[in-house]
């Protein structure tokens, strides 16, 4: 991992498409300001490792087979 | 395509059921993917990775299981999916299955959102805010009262 030094109103850039301002720093809140192309989506880090857990624990569940209405059958059967 | 698939054996895979992710399912190795039927009455289908044969999700229609269900998609997200209207996505849902139904839980935060039409999907982070990636599937509605699942892109019988 890079590690930087940012001030208040300070940026770094990521290739020539990503800019990242320092907007703000109040207590242990910074505010980001990002400037990326519309093809790049933006989410929140926890958000995004939250999503890859979940995928990898669905697939990873030994559940071979779903649940049907009509023959009612369930898993545990 | 020949696609194998370590729960659901071999298949058959018709070119135009082939749906591409081309950011991929985060957490999950793979682009290509192709919805399976788990059978007739089932509200859930496998979507099963045509590339890795053990990799493969229960998804479902949120919608069958949460009425008010809401997906609140930004204009970009809609612009990658190249998505003007919002009748030509198809959404589901991954599922975590489980020994016991009340142990099934959905992942609200970030639905699969598919283009019917280009077949190009995006697993995407919900504007509409207030859901848990791990919200229990059978909170609403019990299984025998959930309707069979309806998909907008083509689906492939599960193999031998």
């Amino acid at each position: 991992m890079l590690v930087i030094t940012r001030k208040s109103g300070e940026q770094i850039c990521l290739g020539d498409d990503v800019t990242i301002t320092v907007l703000d720093v109040t207590g242990s809140t910074v505010r980001l300001g990002i400037e990326a192309p519309a093809e790049i989506p933006i989410y929140r880090g926890e958000i995004w490792l939250d999503v890859k857990a979940e995928n990898r624990a669905a697939a990873d569940a030994s559940i071979k087979d779903l649940p049907s209405i009509k023959s009612r059958t369930k898993p545990g059967d | 395509m020949h696609v194998e698939s370590t729960r659901l054996g071999t298949m058959e895979v018709r070119d135009d059921s082939v749906l591409t992710f081309a950011d991929g399912l985060p957490g999950l190795p793979g682009d290509r993917w192709a919805l399976i039927a788990t059978g007739e009455d089932s509200p859930f289908f496998w979507l099963q990775s045509i590339d890795y044969a053990d990799v493969a999700v229960p998804v479902t229609s949120p919608w069958l299981f949460f009425g008010d269900y809401e997906v609140r998609l930004s204009d970009d997200e809609a612009a990658r999916l190249g998505l003007s209207d919002a009748g030509d996505a198809y959404i589901v849902c991954v599922v975590r299955a489980a020994e016991q139904l009340d142990e099934f839980t959905i992942n609200l935060v970030s639905p699969l959102v598919i283009n019917a039409g280009s077949r190009q999907g995006r697993q995407v982070i919900n504007d509409a805010g207030g859901y848990s990636v791990r919200h229990p599937l059978f909170s609403e509605v019990e299984l025998d009262a959930v309707p069979p699942a309806r998909s907008a892109v083509p689906v492939t019988a599960a193999g031998g």
